[in-house]
């Protein structure tokens, strides 16, 4: 019993220093979403400021794994982005 | 009656009174049609972010109106045959948001 406590024990500390290595930083994984809450921006096609922040250098629109939006604002994102690159804004 | 945005991208050589007339052309159009006009904004003259019919600048101007499904036929359809208009989108919203104005001059 003491043996098995023991190998317990030194497993749980293992464990640990096992997922610090291969975990991404805490912040990005716990991160909320910051398009929706109360102060959010609000998505639009004319709102160009926003929009430039959820594209790449070249122009193509980025994963919500990426920047932790909410799958109902990437929506909208994607919709948003795709109207305001048919009026040349972007 | 729904609520719907209209934004059209005009030529670059445009003095400033054609891009008076534009404007009320098309509120007359919408007027005449069973709409009615709530707010014009005028963008200015911007950069394309890409060619448009081998334009690199155009005029950008929105109007936000109440309309049916008749209205927005009849401006598409003037809009497809105007020569100074490169582009045009029609957007339907849920809610006029009639106070916030994303292009103002001094972000130009």
């Amino acid at each position: 019993m003491k043996k098995n406590r023991k190998f317990n024990k030194k497993r749980k500390n293992s464990n640990h220093s096992r997922l610090l290595l291969f975990q991404k930083p805490d912040m990005k994984l716990l991160r909320a979403c910051p398009l929706s809450g109360k102060n959010a921006p609000k998505v639009d096609y004319k709102n160009i400021k926003i929009l430039k922040k959820y594209i790449s250098d070249s122009g193509r629109i980025l994963p919500s794994r990426v920047t932790s939006v909410s799958l109902n604002k990437q929506k909208q994102l994607s919709r948003s982005i795709k109207r305001a690159r048919l009026l040349a804004l972007l | 009656m729904n609520c719907y945005e209209h934004t059209f991208i005009s030529k670059q050589d445009l003095e400033t009174k054609q891009s008076q007339e534009l404007i009320n052309k098309y509120t007359d159009i919408i007027k005449k049609s069973s709409g009615k006009v709530l707010k014009t904004e005028e963008w200015g003259l911007r950069n394309l972010s890409r060619n448009i019919k081998n334009n690199k600048k155009g005029f950008y101007f929105h109007i936000k109106f109440e309309g049916e499904g008749k209205t927005i036929e009849e401006l598409e359809k003037l809009a497809n045959i105007d020569q100074t208009i490169i582009r045009f989108l029609t957007v339907r919203v849920k809610k006029h948001d009639l106070e916030t104005n994303y292009f103002l001059k001094k972000d130009l």
